[in-house]
Order: C-alpha cells, then sequence, then structure tokens
C-alpha cells in the first residue's frame, strides 16, 4: 500500500465517520462541526484526484461561508430537545421508508456500476506543470461562457430579490440610524458658540 | 455641491486618519514623560498625609501623654489608646494601636495632638505581610517616627507657616 | 535552492535506514519547525514591539524591567499564561471549549505553508496558494465561534455573533480586492505574483492598486481583530468578548493565533502590493549594485515589519468603530470601490498600460 492509498484511506475513513456522526449527532452545532469534518476530507480527496481548485473552493465557499453562517443560525435557536424526540418517533415509520428509498436510488445512481473502474478508465496522472485552475478557466470562459454568465446572472438576481423581500416596508415605520449623516457630521453642527450678553452690562 | 465634493476627496484621500496618525508619529519620538517609581519619585507635598508616627522629644523621651484627644476626634474610630501611670508619676501610653485598614488618613489625629506626638509621615508605599500587619502598634509607630526624624522635623517645619 | 538539496540529501545520509516515505514525513517536519520556530519567537517579540511602540505614543516607555531594557518580558509573559490554571466553566462544553483555540491556532499556522519568503524558499509552491490563503484563512473565524458558542456565557456569544458576521462581510471586500491583484498578475500562484512584480518599485502593484491596497490593509484589520475593528472583543463594550471565559494556555493559544494572522497579513500586503522578496532598489542605476548583496528574504521581512508597525501605529491612534458602521464600511464603501476598481484593472489590461501589462 503505497502513500497515496493510506492517505485516501485515512480520508476516506474521516468521511465516512464524519457523515454519520453529522447525522446521529444530538447537538445541531456538533452536527455542523461533523459536517465541516466531512468537507475537508471530501475536499482532501478530491485533491488527491488533482481537483485542487474544486477541493480549494469547496472549503472556501462552504466552510468558510455557509458554514459561519449555519452556526450563526444555530446560535440563535433555542432547540428543546423533547419536542425533537417525540417527533422523531411519530413518523419514524414513514422516514424510514423515504430514507430507503433514497439509499437505494442513490446506490442505483451513484454506485461503482455507473462509476466504477469498468466504465471509467482511470484518471492519468498528469505532469509536474499541469494547473487545473488554467484547464477549468479554459473551460468555463470558452465553451461554457453562456452557462457561466447565466449561473452568475441567476446568483446576482436572488440576492436583490432577497435584499427587496427585506426592505419591502416602507422605511419611515422602522427606527434606524443613519450612518452617513452620523459619520459626515462637523463640529460646527454640534456646538453654537452663543455671544451672551449679561444683564448688568447690558444696564450700563 | 462643491462642499460635499470637497468633503468626499477629504474622505477617500483619508485627510482626518492622516491626521491623527501624524499626531501619534510625533509623539512616537517626543521626551517620554514616565517616572520609574522605585528610583524616582515625584515631588509630594509637605502636607501629605501617609503612613502614621509616633515621635519623641530630643532627649528620647516619648511624647504621647495618652490624653486620647486623636482616639476622640478619630472619625474612622481606628486609634485605640490605653493609659497607665509611669514609675515617675508621668501618664503614658500603654497601648497605642492605630488600623491602617480602618484609617481615612484625614489627618485629624495630627491635628488634634496637644504635643504634637502623633504626626502622619510621607511615606505612602508600605507593606503589610500578614493580616495582622496592618495594625500599628505603639512600638512600630515610635520606630517609624525615629526612622524618619529629620524629614518629619523638615516637612512639619515647612508646613508651620501656613498654620 | 542548492543549500536546500544538500540538506535533503544530508537527512538521507544521517538517516539511510529510513525508506522513502518517512524520510519526506521527517523532512516536511523539518521544514515545518525551521518556520514555525521562529515564527512563535517573532509572534512573542511582536507583542512586545506592541507594547513598547504604544508606550512611546502615549509618551510612556512601555515595559522596561524583565531583563535589560525588558527584552526578556515576552518570555515571563509566556511562562505566566502557561503556569496559570485553566478554569472551565460549568455547563460548558468541555471538548469544544477545548478545540476552538486549537481552531483558531491552526490556520493561522497552516497557512504559512504557501507563503514564498525569497526566490525558491517556501514549503510548498502550490499553483492556488492564494485560494488557499483565502480557503484557510476563513476557517480562522471557526475558532472564534466555537469559543464563543461552547463557552455558554452570554459575553462570548455575543462577540462571536459580531466577528461571524464581520469575518463573512469582510472575507468578500478581501476576495475581490484580490481578485484585481490576480488580474494583473495573471495567476493565483503567490510565488508567480512576486515574480511579476521583478524589475524595480515601479512594478510593484501598489501604484495601479492604490485604493485596493489601502481596502486591503484596512480589512486585514478586521480579520484579524485589531483596533479600531476590535469589536470581537471590545472591552468596554462586550468585557472580553470571545476570551472572556478563557485563561491560562488556552488563552494564551488564541493570543498567538492573533498575532500569527496580522504577522500573515502583513506579509501578505507585502507579497501582493509592495513586490515580496525585491529589493525596491531594483532597477536603479547606481544604488541596485550597492544593495545588492541584500539577500531578497531581508527585503521582504523589512517589508513585513513596516506593515507590522502600522498595525500598531493605528491600533495607538484610532478609537474603536461602532459595530454597525464597520458593516457599512464593508457594504456600502469597500465593496463598490473594489468592484469599480476591477472595471478600472479590466480597462488597464484592455488598454495594456505599461510597465505593469
Amino acid at each position: 500500500m503505497g502513500f497515496e492509498q493510506i492517505i485516501f484511506y485515512i480520508f476516506s475513513f474521516w468521511f465516512v465517520v464524519s457523515s454519520l456522526a453529522m447525522i446521529f449527532s444530538r447537538n445541531a452545532a456538533k452536527a455542523v462541526l461533523f459536517l465541516v469534518l466531512a468537507f475537508f476530507s471530501a475536499a482532501s480527496i478530491w485533491i488527491l484526484l488533482e481537483a485542487e481548485f474544486l477541493a480549494i473552493i469547496l472549503i472556501l465557499v462552504y466552510v468558510g461561508a455557509v458554514m459561519v453562517l449555519f452556526l450563526f443560525v444555530i446560535k440563535m435557536l433555542n432547540i428543546d430537545k423533547s419536542t425533537i424526540k417525540a417527533r422523531f418517533t411519530g413518523y419514524l415509520p414513514l422516514r424510514l421508508i423515504v430514507a430507503i428509498i433514497i439509499i437505494a436510488e442513490m446506490s442505483l445512481v451513484l454506485g461503482s456500476n455507473q462509476f466504477g473502474l469498468d466504465v471509467f478508465s482511470v484518471p492519468a496522472r498528469h505532469s509536474e506543470g499541469y494547473s487545473n485552475i488554467t484547464v477549468l478557466a479554459m473551460q468555463f470562459y470558452t465553451i461554457y461562457v453562456y452557462p457561466f454568465e447565466l449561473a452568475a446572472v441567476l446568483l446576482l438576481i436572488a440576492i436583490i430579490a432577497a435584499i427587496t423581500l427585506v426592505h419591502r416596508n416602507d422605511n419611515t415605520s422602522r427606527k434606524k440610524q443613519s450612518i452617513s449623516e452620523q459619520v459626515n457630521v462637523q463640529a460646527k453642527d454640534r456646538v453654537r458658540l452663543v455671544s451672551i450678553i449679561l444683564p448688568d452690562k447690558k444696564e450700563k | 455641491m462643491i462642499k460635499n465634493l470637497n468633503k468626499l476627496i477629504k474622505n477617500l484621500t483619508l485627510n482626518e486618519l492622516r491626521t491623527g496618525l501624524s499626531i501619534t508619529a510625533k509623539e512616537l519620538v517626543n521626551k517620554k514623560i514616565t517616572v520609574q517609581f522605585p528610583e524616582e519619585r515625584t515631588p509630594i507635598s509637605s502636607r501629605f498625609r501617609g503612613l502614621h508616627a509616633l515621635r519623641r522629644y530630643p532627649n528620647g523621651e516619648e511624647r504621647c501623654i495618652a490624653c486620647k484627644l486623636c482616639e476622640a476626634v478619630c472619625p474612622a474610630n481606628a486609634i485605640t489608646i490605653e493609659s497607665e501611670m509611669r514609675d515617675d508619676g508621668t501618664r503614658r501610653a500603654s497601648q497605642y494601636d492605630i488600623d491602617l485598614f480602618k484609617c481615612i488618613f484625614c489627618g485629624f489625629c495630627e491635628e488634634a495632638c496637644p504635643v504634637d506626638a502623633i504626626v502622619e509621615t510621607q511615606i505612602f508605599d508600605y507593606v503589610f505581610e500578614s493580616r495582622q500587619g496592618s495594625i500599628m502598634t505603639k512600638e512600630r509607630l515610635l520606630e517609624v517616627g525615629s526612622q524618619n526624624e529629620k524629614v518629619i522635623n523638615q516637612t512639619k517645619l515647612e508646613d508651620a507657616k501656613y498654620k | 535552492m542548492e543549500l536546500w538539496q544538500t540538506f535533503v540529501k544530508m537527512v538521507h545520509a544521517l538517516v539511510p535506514w529510513l525508506d522513502g516515505t518517512v524520510a519526506i514525513i521527517l523532512i516536511i517536519f523539518i521544514k515545518a519547525m525551521a518556520l514555525l520556530i521562529p515564527l512563535m519567537l517573532v509572534v512573542a517579540y511582536f507583542t512586545y514591539a506592541e507594547r513598547k511602540v504604544i508606550g512611546y505614543m502615549q509618551l510612556r516607555i512601555g515595559p522596561n524591567r524583565v531583563g535589560p531594557k525588558g527584552w526578556l518580558q515576552p518570555i515571563a509573559d509566556a511562562l505566566k499564561l502557561m503556569t496559570k490554571e485553566i478554569i472551565f466553566p460549568t455547563k460548558a462544553n468541555i471538548y469544544l471549549f477545548l478545540l476552538a483555540p486549537v481552531l483558531a491556532i491552526a490556520p493561522a499556522i497552516a497557512v504559512w505553508a504557501v507563503i514564498p519568503f525569497d526566490e525558491g524558499i517556501y514549503i510548498t509552491n502550490l499553483d492556488i496558494s492564494l485560494l488557499y490563503v483565502l480557503a484557510i484563512g476563513s476557517i480562522g473565524v471557526y475558532g472564534i465561534i466555537l469559543a464563543g458558542w461552547a463557552s455558554n456565557s452570554k459575553y462570548p456569544l455575543l462577540g462571536a455573533l459580531r466577528s461571524a458576521a464581520l469575518l463573512v462581510s469582510y472575507e468578500i471586500v478581501i476576495g475581490f480586492a484580490l481578485v484585481t491583484v490576480v488580474m494583473i498578475a495573471g495567476s493565483v500562484n503567490l510565488n508567480t505574483i512576486v515574480q511579476a512584480q521583478q524589475g524595480g518599485i515601479i512594478y510593484w502593484y501598489f501604484i495601479p492598486l492604490f485604493p485596493i491596497m489601502i481596502i486591503f490593509f484596512i480589512s486585514s484589520l478586521v480579520e484579524t481583530n485589531r483596533a479600531p475593528f476590535d469589536v470581537v472583543e471590545g472591552e468596554s463594550e462586550i468585557v472580553g468578548g470571545t476570551h472572556v471565559e478563557y485563561s491560562g494556555m488556552t488563552f494564551a493559544v488564541f493570543f498567538l493565533a492573533e498575532y500569527a494572522n496580522m504577522i500573515l497579513m502583513a506579509v501578505l500586503s507585502v507579497i501582493m502590493f509592495f513586490g515580496g522578496w525585491h529589493s525596491p532598489f531594483e532597477a536603479i542605476p547606481y544604488l541596485e549594485s550597492v544593495f545588492s548583496w541584500i539577500p531578497g528574504i531581508i527585503w521582504l521581512l523589512v517589508k513585513t515589519t513596516f506593515f507590522m508597525f502600522l498595525y500598531l501605529w493605528i491600533r495607538a491612534t484610532f478609537p474603536r468603530f461602532r459595530y454597525d458602521q464597520i458593516m457599512r464600511l464593508s457594504w456600502k464603501v469597500f465593496l463598490p470601490i473594489t468592484i469599480i476598481w476591477i472595471f478600472v484593472v479590466a480597462l488597464m489590461t484592455q488598454l495594456q498600460l505599461s510597465p505593469w501589462f
């Protein structure tokens, strides 16, 4: 067993273990952390496949941003464990059926008969100068430039839609501070110097 | 319009940030004013009220006559005095304790004393090493007095003309 | 590089019974130590420098009692923190509580693997090292968030919430700022980015990317939770933020991570905008030959030291920002400027503006 294979099995082991731990963990924050570990293991396996750009993007986007927001939300939640347990047993038969169907479908679609070595050839080792990012960029900005740009526009629309949904209410009813006004304030806006004529001086 | 443009240019060139940075940069090279405490000391007023001391007359006789005026005037009840008659028939304190945890360093005891026995020195950097250490007994007070006699005499002399 | 080859040969000669894999791991370990030990020393003395510089700016003289001129102060601090008791809050989640400082320091150190110190002096020459820096750097948030969550205490939680929102928004700004660098250099490899700035001070990217350089620097202050953006700690508002429940070595680890990150950001600023290991006297007729004997790593360190000093200078100068103003700065000021500058850089590229393209 070579060095690479050892690394592959270590990361695969952690991938499986952390995925299972994520599902079975009672604590939502721990589940998110196990999911992060699963992402890491997946990224490491991708690096072994010489897909280092994908691996880094997985960490950058999912671990660095999406999971942080997940944790952010989970911290705000006040999860009552007893209600979750009650619901869990109530719907158990239905859930089991759905789970079994999903597992069966996934093993049919993603099994070794679809993606095995007899279907695909062993990915060739590239020479030292091979750059995954250059190859990807060539694909993105030549053949797939329209789908790529369309996906970008779609995301932009999603961002604008989300922001408009939040800002749907009129601004007059909301209490908020105008930061630009606060930042632009000058000393002379705040302090007014008034010359006071003292009453006894006036009489003289 | 021009005013707003000016403000925008000032903001974008980080005008105020640069002003702030230049001030701290100037102070970086300025002369430092730190006083290195145990080696250097700041001047202390002759009226400074620090650790207490009991004084003696030049012939070595202790001044305190146990009149208990200081005990009476003490607003914090920090002073405890017991008196006795000595063999030569004079009235002296057999016990003179000041609890420094109670003491508020108001200096009333010094004002009340008819024989200038109890005084407050300029010593402010003292420590207690035990729980009982905060109670200054007569012996310790007299020791502080005899150790700092010269300084006490001088500061009291300096302050005397303003009293 | 020849030095390194001889070193590798030496390791193989010294331990001949080791086969390939073990020797590789040993060499990686030695490489990591060669980086880690100086880094930790620099971190220790950076805290000393911080106290001295800020002291001088406030007309004080800073620590000067431990050792000659206070030079042993960081070591005394380290000893103090090591011998202090680690207190666990009663209802805290102990595993996550202890995992948090580890998650804070591990990325702060791991990022250094791709930093090029000189022509050919690096731990690994990753093809996507810039993305690696961003990705691993974004993991550092977990340390702070977990610290806040696992402490089971209100102030750490508030600090963690602040840091999560801050870091996510400023990572976007930093990402966009670095896009402009990548556009000019045409590579996400840090080595290539530095090599592209060869040929004298006018080739350095801080000239075409001047506003981006300032935005990157200010954003790096936020990323490292430094004053004036240290709302995550915010002593006057939320006591000590995420660090409230940490004591002894667990706190020291957070401290190390913060300073290691700060030095990293300084090095990154130099690599991105100030020509990395290149001498500022390149292509200047007389001075070039005078200063040619100085190795590149010294230039890198000198430039990095300047940026580290800038961190301290800014901390000594500016009062803390209010939290919502930091958010506004990110989304309404920095992000538009960086996006506009991406267009400007695209224009520059099309116009073949010399000497950078």
